[in-house]
């Protein structure tokens, strides 16, 4: 092979490219320098493309506005009730399935259903198993004496009714990572272990938990910036409003209503790009951490 | 590489904007061919010509919406009108918004007044006065004047027509004739009366929890409703001031919320229309729209649920909020496709089509000489719950029609709903949504 780029093999190389850069270059690119510049837009006609002033005021009105705060904190309790939980959650199911237990192939396409589902699909069927009076979820709290809890419609408890389906609709994907990392780890070692006398719990957190540590990385950097990105869980779980009293708007449905909603393209672009500045942070800390804990 | 790389998409962006000047530059000239005095007259449709028409009807409303377009299509020569269903409302209003920003706006959409005014704003919509006044195919003096009154003002920007009122409703109260009888209640006329028998409605009935009164969701959203009810005002649209913070404002959010603390009403909740709770027999009165008489009809009927319906109780005064949207043309529309357009408006809204409309949809006829007919008269004789809107024409209101309509009625409604949800008392509630109000108004 040669290993000095010419033009000839450049121009080749960049012809098998070319389909994926044109579509990655008009529906990711081109839309993400777009909206950078859009958040600097102050006065403009947005149907003719015109631009009479740039500015900050985009800005500006987000940070004064109480409603992006609460968005912004909304979608933070979001991230923290989903990530931890859903990884712990799948990763022991994931150990479940990875062992020889009856029906493992009924119960590993059980759980990976939700992922498959569509959203809409499944807010549907939540929506029903919330229902206060009819549902599934207040009749079994019944039995324990509990009493009906309006999921849907007291603000106390939507975000959490939505923690609780987007839970349940993200363990499907992260068992099936978890499951390939668990099955790439050599037996081996732990029969090794198992003949110097470290017990199952002991094999777990020194050989387990280190070993699938990529997996585990990977699993929760995905995670994270999906959760981030929470909108479809939201509208159709809610009938197209985030939540009763709006509380479980969170960062992008705040883009969505200001943008379809209100015509107010600047801000839904500015709002955006805070929204990519924080998941570029927390990313950059992942790697960070990444660096110096992962094991490959 | 990197060079290369970005001259490959310098040319496709230029590329791009190329294509998008093209279109641009010729839609101008249309629009502005269109605006010159007679423009209009001298076309004519000789070679066919399809015009699509987005709309946001669905179920039963969609069918009679299809048979209507079919018996126009199969009454011209050239012109087909092609029926695309965007979904809801508010997916046609975001479909309408991405396809003008691409250029590829359709030829006749339906849309709300505040639409129109955001149409407007942009010169996205068309201006159909020439086609209405036109000698040939225009309407006469008497033809327009047939034209429900109220309905025909809501076109009018400035004195200019810009759409045609298509599918209006009002609100109207459904009720379980049995659950009334049973407790020996008369249908309420005014908001005593109204809280009384919701009082009396309230209670365990065949091992179910019924609440007296159902709302819908967007009462909040709606809530113009009750202020002009309570004599008030909440929004005035010549001064563009938000008027909801007075004392009447106060009685009208004051009876609501009490009703709702007090458990004898309720909002639909998580069935997202009151439709449901309605037809399952879960609450005995219900205020929505005349638009849903299908939706509660069919369910009525499986379920062997004896209903009715009547005009809304009055507080100080009666009145009545018409919705619903218009039809209008947009102005990148060729002038063969909007003379072609204006047809079929015409066909729409004539007296036979609006009649056939308002009997299979529940929204009402848009024309005096349609509510005078021997057809709807014996029509609504036998159905007397579609008969019901007609009866407060006389109460009718408009919602305002400003731009930025959705932002402030969505950010007072909000602060509304905690009131309703018991987060705030009717007086912050009040304080908060006007002063919400003022900011979307950038005050």
């Amino acid at each position: 092979m040669k290993q000095k780029p010419t033009l000839q093999s450049t121009l080749k190389a960049l012809l098998y490219l070319a389909p994926a850069l044109i579509i990655l270059g008009v529906f990711n690119i081109y839309p993400i320098i777009k909206s950078f510049l859009m958040s600097f837009y102050t006065d403009y006609d947005y149907f003719k493309d015109i631009v009479h002033e740039y500015g900050f005021d985009n800005f500006m009105f987000i940070f004064n506005d109480s409603e992006f705060w609460v968005a912004m904190k909304n979608t933070f309790i979001f991230v923290l009730g989903v990530v931890p939980m859903s990884i712990l959650l799948s990763l022991g199911i994931a150990i479940l399935l990875n062992s020889k237990i009856k029906f493992r192939g009924i119960f590993r396409s059980i759980y990976f259903l939700p992922f498959v589902t569509s959203v809409v699909a499944v807010s549907i069927v939540w929506r029903w198993i919330y229902h206060t009076d009819y549902g599934l979820f207040n009749y079994f709290l019944g039995l324990f004496g509990v009493d009906p809890i309006q999921w849907l419609t007291d603000p106390q408890w939507a975000m959490p009714a939505l923690i609780i389906m987007s839970i349940w609709k993200g363990l499907g994907y992260n068992i099936i990572i978890f499951l390939a990392g668990l099955q790439n780890i050599d037996q081996q070692y732990y029969l090794a272990a198992q003949m110097d006398g470290a017990r199952p719990w002991k094999r777990f957190l020194h050989m387990t938990v280190p070993m699938l540590s990529p997996t585990t990385f990977f699993v929760s950097i995905v995670a994270i910036i999906n959760s981030f990105k929470v909108f479809d869980e939201i509208f159709a779980l809610f009938n197209g409003k985030p939540g009763p009293a709006y509380s479980a708007q969170t960062i992008v449905y705040y883009i969505y209503e200001k943008f379809y909603n209100e015509w107010e393209f600047g801000i839904a672009s500015a709002a955006a790009y805070i929204l990519f500045i924080i998941i570029f942070i927390f990313t950059l800390v992942q790697l960070y951490i990444g660096k110096r804990r992962v094991t490959y | 590489m990197k060079k290369l790389f970005m001259s490959v998409f310098t040319l496709l962006f230029v590329l791009i904007l190329a294509a998008c000047g093209n279109s641009e530059a010729s839609t101008n000239t249309e629009n502005e061919s269109s605006d010159s005095e007679n423009g209009s007259e001298e076309v004519v449709i000789d070679s066919p010509v399809e015009i699509e028409f987005w709309h946001a009807m669905s179920g039963d409303h969609e069918k009679v919406l299809t048979e209507i377009t079919d018996d126009f299509n199969g009454s011209q020569e050239n012109i087909t009108v092609k029926l695309v269903n965007q979904g809801s409302y508010d997916d046609l209003s975001k479909k309408n918004m991405a396809a003008a920003k691409a250029n590829t706006l359709p030829v006749m959409t339906q849309a709300y007044e505040d639409w129109i005014t955001e149409y407007l704003q942009n010169d996205l919509v068309a201006d159909i006065t020439p086609y209405v006044n036109h000698s040939e195919y225009g309407m006469s003096e008497e033809e327009l004047n047939d034209i429900v009154d109220v309905f025909r003002e809501a076109n009018i920007w400035d004195g200019k027509y810009y759409g045609l009122p298509f599918n209006k409703s009002t609100r109207i109260m459904f009720y379980n004739v049995d659950y009334l009888e049973d407790a020996g209640v008369e249908v309420p006329k005014t908001w005593e009366e109204l809280r009384a028998a919701s009082e009396k409605l309230t209670g365990e009935k065949d091992g179910k929890q019924v609440v007296g009164l159902g709302l819908e969701n967007s009462v909040t959203l709606e809530f113009n409703q009750w202020v002009h009810q309570a004599g008030g005002e909440y929004f005035n649209e010549a001064s563009g001031e938000f008027m909801m913070n007075s004392p009447e404002g106060k009685t009208a959010l004051e009876f609501v919320n009490r009703m709702i603390q007090d458990g004898i009403a309720r909002t639909a909740g998580e069935d997202g229309y009151m439709s449901g709770p309605f037809t399952r027999g879960d609450v005995a009165l219900y205020i929505g729209s005349s638009a849903g008489i299908p939706y509660v009809a069919g369910p009525a009927e499986e379920n062997g649920i004896n209903w009715s319906a009547a005009v809304l109780p009055a507080g100080e005064e009666a009145a009545t909020p018409f919705a619903g949207t218009n039809v209008s043309i947009f102005a990148s529309a060729s002038d063969e496709e909007k003379l072609a357009a204006w047809e079929y408006m015409k066909f729409l809204i004539n007296t036979e089509n609006t009649t056939k409309w308002a009997m299979a949809s529940g929204y009402l006829p848009v024309r005096y000489s349609a509510l005078e007919s021997e057809e709807w008269k014996a029509y609504t004789a036998e159905n007397p719950a579609y008969g019901v809107g007609e009866q407060q024409f006389d109460a009718g209101f408009y919602d305002p029609r400003i731009v930025g309509a959705y932002g402030l009625k969505n950010a007072v409604a909000k602060e509304l709903d905690r009131v309703l949800l018991g987060e705030l008392t009717v007086e912050e509630g009040l304080e908060a949504a006007e002063a919400m109000a003022n900011k979307e108004l950038g005050k």
